[in-house]
């Protein structure tokens, strides 16, 4: 068997991992941000970027298993073999576009973790899986993340709002808008902390297992640096999709809800990565927007959005073993099987890249960039206007097709026209 | 099996911890924008967002591994 080139091999599907992770997961941080035009688009996933380089380079630590013990490796267990880590990257990047690609926010590690748990099967037997960990580390966390990021994200728009309730017309929540510029660096400067070593850890783990590397030994410097260059590239490329989905697909966000979500995702993750109760960015930062779309009377959550995001992450772990599991089937024919798997690979990553391009309708991602950058542009023109008094709202023409059956219109009411009093829609407008 | 107790309490610390962030932030933009601004009341919203800049900055000291060991 060739060991040199299955190093190659697992070496550049990590780092596309890598890649595919950053732009996954831009949305975590950056969705809100985008939505609410505290900052455009292309300054957020700038700032990201360098968040998650700079994150990359302060992780010094590097996970000492591969798969944190869902399979049962090292002493006494299977040896994970660089064949299996190969399948199980097929399986997660595979996994990842197909996310990507329906615009779904799903766990990166979760994806990485299906492809390996499908790639031991085959290559060790349904044995060397343990399923109380994958039960305990991937599936109740998948069910209670929302649940908490949720009620945390909940509470702290009601709290906002309630603060900052005034009895004359005038909100200056637009204030929130700098306050999430701070939240949401936070969670990508902690999203490349954390998931950029996932993939230094998968190279050196290989680099290990093949005899380059002595035992126990650290990553090379220029595994630390090419990883964190992946993250970050993949972060400023922008999973466009996905930041739309969250952005606008789930609740339309505003500055205070955008504010609230941020903070509770900031506060949720580093709280469970701190306090050893592991959650998953993705499914907090997804339950804090619904929670902080619960927390607007009058804003309406796509429930519908929201199931789907639900399936796909309990879809996530079968789904991308089944891919690992056929690559690893594929990979037992030896190097001519792992040249099949990679060419296999590349056609499919190639044919799912297409086919968003040829569907720019849907969400093409050129378009999508003027589209943000066009909403808030007109947000600002539309404040401009609100200033001169001459529409009431913003986003009096995004909120129309939401009104409330049970209430009359008072969005498309010029500002003029109403009494002072408490008017909750119009009041937690912003 | 799950530590349900160590769920508690990530529970209980985010709830606490992301309700005071906002709070704060929410009380100090709600004191520098009320009508009639007094010295005592921007030093007040002042303070606020400076005790959010602190919270953030302990962010940043969890985030980084090499500053907690």
């Amino acid at each position: 068997m060739d060991l040199t080139l299955i190093v190659v091999l697992v070496i550049a599907l990590a780092l596309f991992f890598d890649f595919t992770n950053g732009f996954h997961d831009t949305a975590n941080a950056m969705a809100t941000p985008i939505a609410t035009g505290a900052m455009k688009p292309k300054v957020a996933v700038t700032v990201a970027a360098v968040l998650n380089l700079v994150g990359a380079f302060l992780s010094t630590e590097v996970a000492k298993t591969v798969s944190g013990g869902i399979i049962r490796e090292g002493d006494g267990g299977v040896q994970i073999s660089p064949e299996m880590i190969f399948a199980g990257l097929i399986g997660a990047v595979v996994w990842n576009m197909i996310t990507w690609l329906r615009g779904l926010p799903s766990s990166s590690s979760h994806a990485l973790f299906g492809g390996l748990i499908g790639a031991a099967v085959v290559g060790a037997g349904v044995s060397s899986v343990d399923f109380s960990v994958v039960l305990s580390k991937v599936v109740l966390p998948a069910l209670l993340a929302p649940l908490i990021a949720g009620l945390v994200g909940y509470t702290a728009t009601r709290l906002a709002y309630t603060i900052t309730r005034r009895r004359d017309d005038k909100s200056e929540r637009g204030g929130f808008r700098y306050g999430q510029i701070f939240t949401s660096s936070l969670v990508a400067l902690a999203h490349g902390t954390n998931d950029a070593q996932k993939t230094m850890g998968v190279i050196t783990l290989t680099l290990i297992a093949s005899g380059a590397l002595g035992a126990g030994s650290g990553p090379p410097l220029w595994v630390v640096v090419v990883c964190a260059f992946a993250i970050a590239l993949g972060t400023y490329t922008g999973g466009w999709r996905i930041i739309q989905t969250m952005g606008g697909g789930l609740t339309e966000v505003k500055p205070t809800q955008g504010f609230a979500a941020e903070a509770s995702t900031t506060a949720t993750v580093l709280a469970s990565s701190h306090l050893g109760f592991a959650l998953s960015t993705t499914q907090v930062a997804s339950g804090s927007i619904i929670g902080a779309g619960l927390g607007r009377r009058g804003s309406k959550i796509q429930w519908s959005t929201a199931g789907k995001i639900v399936a796909a992450w309990f879809i996530t772990l079968p789904a991308s073993a089944a891919v690992g599991a056929v690559a690893a089937l594929i990979a037992t024919l030896g190097t001519p099987g792992l040249v099949v798997d990679a060419v296999v690979g590349v056609v499919v990553i190639g044919g799912i890249f297409l086919l968003s391009r040829r569907r720019p309708h849907e969400q093409g991602a050129a378009m999508e960039v003027d589209v943000a950058a066009t909403s808030v542009l007109s947000r600002r023109r539309a404040r401009r206007l609100e200033k001169r008094g001459r529409i009431d709202t913003p986003a009096s023409g995004v909120e129309a097709p939401f009104v409330r059956l049970d209430e009359a219109a008072p969005t498309v009411a010029p500002r003029g026209t109403l009494s002072g009093g408490t008017r909750p829609d119009k009041e937690e407008n912003r | 099996m799950i530590d349900w107790s160590a769920f508690v309490v990530v529970a209980l610390v985010s709830l606490f911890s992301a309700a005071a962030l906002v709070s704060l932030y929410s009380l100090g933009l709600r004191l520098l924008t009320l009508e009639g601004r007094s010295t005592a009341r921007a030093a007040a919203g002042y303070a606020c967002f400076v005790v959010c800049a602190l919270g953030v900055l302990y962010g940043i000291y969890l985030i980084v591994p090499g500053l907690h060991g």
